[in-house]
């Protein structure tokens, strides 16, 4: 029977096509328009690096004064501690890193300089983020000791560069200081851009990859955040190192729970040794986050996208009660066909159920409509938003487009569930005189 | 075959109570061919109705095939209909969407008949009323009175015992209806039984037995002669 009620939906469909159009259009607006804003919180509020985000941890400690009011503890690490637990964790996969701006200078004469977003970062950043190389690999930790000259180039600074050829090997000025060209990267775009969320999270990952030990030994210009809670003494680079200063992202890798609780134990040690010492007088709950823990704490996911959620939401149910007087209209135009199936051996249950497939029929062209809708709307803001943050994961995929389709389905039905009892309520020996 | 006692239908609106049917009683025998008729509004189609379960009645006793018919659930009463009893209506009731074939088909699909066996039933209904080489047209392409042809066919072809008919020649031309009441014979001299509301009086002389309705009540029954003969 549910080939034939198909096929009944189908002529039923053929016999009122501007009705049945126009409660199409009305599924597939709401539909898209809402599936446009669960497809940015399904991504933004998404896992991103989910065979690995569990053992990925970083590290905060009860950074601040408690004299400054509302202060929050910094999410970052102060030079002193990050130089620390990467003395102290080697036994462990661990990066400390930081954002820089520098200015490059191409090789020839074709290109000007101009100044690139790069990121110091330990060798181990690598291999602990999954990173993906196109050419070449990172450096090794005897790089990170000796402030090895390394770059890794990203895809589109190599593009620049070298029209994307194999670049290992070539040579790169960077701050007025030769670089070897260690790797370059594949296709990458963490979103949310985990390893750091300190300033915008979604932006476009750095164009250039060097040892973070350069970034402190050659005072490169840092970029991102820097909380300070204590001022410090003298103007001078080492200064600002050994100041109380917060501007150091620190992750560390740990694949047991066994290594997990060890490490915690560490940091939990450290900090009451600092605190022993004078330093870290806040008091903190928790000082070790996995990724998901850590975007959550960091509140990743913006607030305009709830906004977002609750209109898009409100559209959908405008668009459902419309479908509703819409469905109305056209179950209660089918009375007398009801009266006739009535009497010729329908009962009111086997009519529900034609309905509700009926419904479900029109709420899956919907939901395929819906569907160009939705893809059309990211189109839109893909647009809008390309130079701000990265926008490749704007995109409908497979599990999306089949929560689309289902979800209009779903709400179709649900919409048609009064006016189908209207229709099968009918008394079906006032519908066949008069047909 | 069906017997009705002391049946009384009451419409109630807010302002009007209707007796359509007072203290009805009517009994009609396998295999009898009975026209029913009366003034409009004297309660025919509610009668009908009523015989055809598509009616509940405010009190009274239905007794259809020997089954007390009055408490039946919508579920049970749906399988009675589908079962025992066929329709034809004035205006057809065709479904305009879907072609003779799949209009015959309609009672099958509610008995859960196997494919191959709806295929064979549906032929041989859409043949015995002479329209099997259009079983792909749809109503629209066909007269008036071959639809009320692919109507019976449709109500056959669930072979029901007992069949309703609410004036199935009032839309027809003379001659239609003429070719329309043959068929209706043979149905009947094949076993089924019939019951018709006409208005028209030549028709009901053409039946068994002639009831005659006024206000809600049986006010004569005739046995028509040239039928007994």
């Amino acid at each position: 029977m549910f080939l034939y009620y198909i096929r009944l939906s189908l002529l039923s469909y053929k016999r009122n096509p501007i009705l049945s159009s126009l409660m199409v259009l009305a599924i597939a607006i709401g539909v898209g328009a809402y599936m446009v804003i669960f497809t940015l919180n399904y991504y933004m509020g998404g896992d991103p690096i989910p065979h690995k985000s569990s053992q990925l941890y970083h590290v905060q400690f009860d950074y601040g004064d408690p004299a400054i009011a509302d202060f929050e503890p910094p999410p970052q690490l102060t030079y002193i501690d990050a130089t620390a637990l990467l003395r102290a964790t080697a036994g462990h996969p661990r990066t400390a890193s930081s954002k820089f701006v520098s200015v490059m200078e191409p090789p020839g004469d074709e290109l000007r300089p101009f100044y690139v977003n790069g990121r110091g970062n330990s060798s181990d950043f690598f291999a602990m983020f999954d990173v993906p190389f196109q050419y070449g690999a990172g450096w090794d930790r005897r790089a990170d000791d000796t402030q090895q000259q390394v770059i890794v180039l990203s895809d589109e600074l190599n593009e620049r560069l070298f029209g994307g050829a194999d670049s290992v090997g070539q040579n790169v000025v960077l701050d007025g200081l030769n670089f070897t060209v260690s790797g370059v990267l594949g296709a990458w775009s963490p979103a949310p851009k985990f390893y750091d969320v300190n300033n915008n999270s979604f932006e476009p990952i750095e164009e250039a990859y060097i040892p973070w030990s350069l970034v402190v030994g050659q005072e490169m210009q840092r970029a991102g955040n820097t909380n300070c809670w204590k001022a410090f003494e003298g103007n001078s680079f080492q200064a600002f190192l050994n100041a109380e200063c917060a501007w150091i992202q620190f992750w560390v890798e740990l694949n047991t729970a066994d290594e997990q609780a060890q490490y915690l134990d560490f940091i939990n040690n450290y900090a009451a040794e600092q605190k022993q010492l004078g330093r870290m007088p806040m008091q903190i709950e928790k000082r070790l986050y996995d990724v998901n823990e850590w975007l959550a704490y960091n509140e990743v996911q913006p607030d305009e996208t709830r906004i977002l959620t609750a209109l898009a939401t409100m559209l959908l149910a405008v668009c459902l009660l419309n479908t509703v007087g819409l469905l109305l209209s056209k179950f209660l135009g089918k009375s007398s066909e009801i009266g006739v199936r009535m009497a010729l051996g329908a009962n009111r249950g086997s009519l529900f159920i034609q309905h509700v497939i009926e419904a479900g029929v029109i709420g899956a062209i919907g939901g395929i409509l819906g569907l160009g809708v939705a893809a059309l709307g990211l189109e839109g803001i893909k647009v809008l938003l390309d130079d701000l943050i990265v926008t490749d994961w704007m995109q409908l995929n497979l599990t999306v487009a089949f929560i689309t389709v289902a979800l209009a389905i779903v709400s179709t039905i649900v919409a048609g569930i009064y006016p189908i009892w209207r229709a099968c309520n009918v008394n079906p020996a006032s519908h066949l005189k008069t047909q | 075959m069906l017997q009705m006692n002391q049946i009384n239908k009451v419409f109630l609106t807010e302002m009007v109570e209707t007796h359509a049917l007072k203290d009805f009683s009517l009994q009609v025998l396998e295999g009898e061919f009975v026209t029913i008729t009366g003034p409009s509004g004297c309660g025919k189609t509610t009668f009908l109705n009523i015989a055809g379960l598509l009616e509940t009645f405010s009190n009274g006793q239905y007794l259809l095939d020997g089954e007390d018919v009055s408490r039946l659930s919508d579920f049970q009463r749906a399988k009675v209909r589908n079962e025992k009893i066929g329709f034809i209506f004035q205006s057809f009731n065709l479904m305009p969407d879907l072609n003779l074939f799949d209009n015959v088909d309609v009672p099958l699909r509610y008995r859960g008949v196997r494919a191959a066996d709806r295929r064979t039933r549906i032929e041989k209904a859409l043949d015995s009323v002479g329209l099997l080489s259009r079983k792909n047209h749809l109503p629209s392409q066909l007269s008036g009175g071959q639809q009320q042809r692919v109507a019976i066919a449709r109500a056959l072809v669930g072979e029901p015992r007992f069949l309703l008919a609410d004036e199935p020649t009032g839309n027809l031309d003379s001659n239609t209806a003429t070719g329309v009441m043959e068929l209706l014979h043979e149905i009947n001299a094949a076993g089924t039984t019939i019951v018709m509301v006409t208005h028209d009086p030549s028709l009901a002389t053409q039946s068994h037995r002639n009831i005659h309705i006024l206000d809600g009540q049986v006010k004569s029954d005739n046995i028509n002669q040239v039928q007994a003969a």
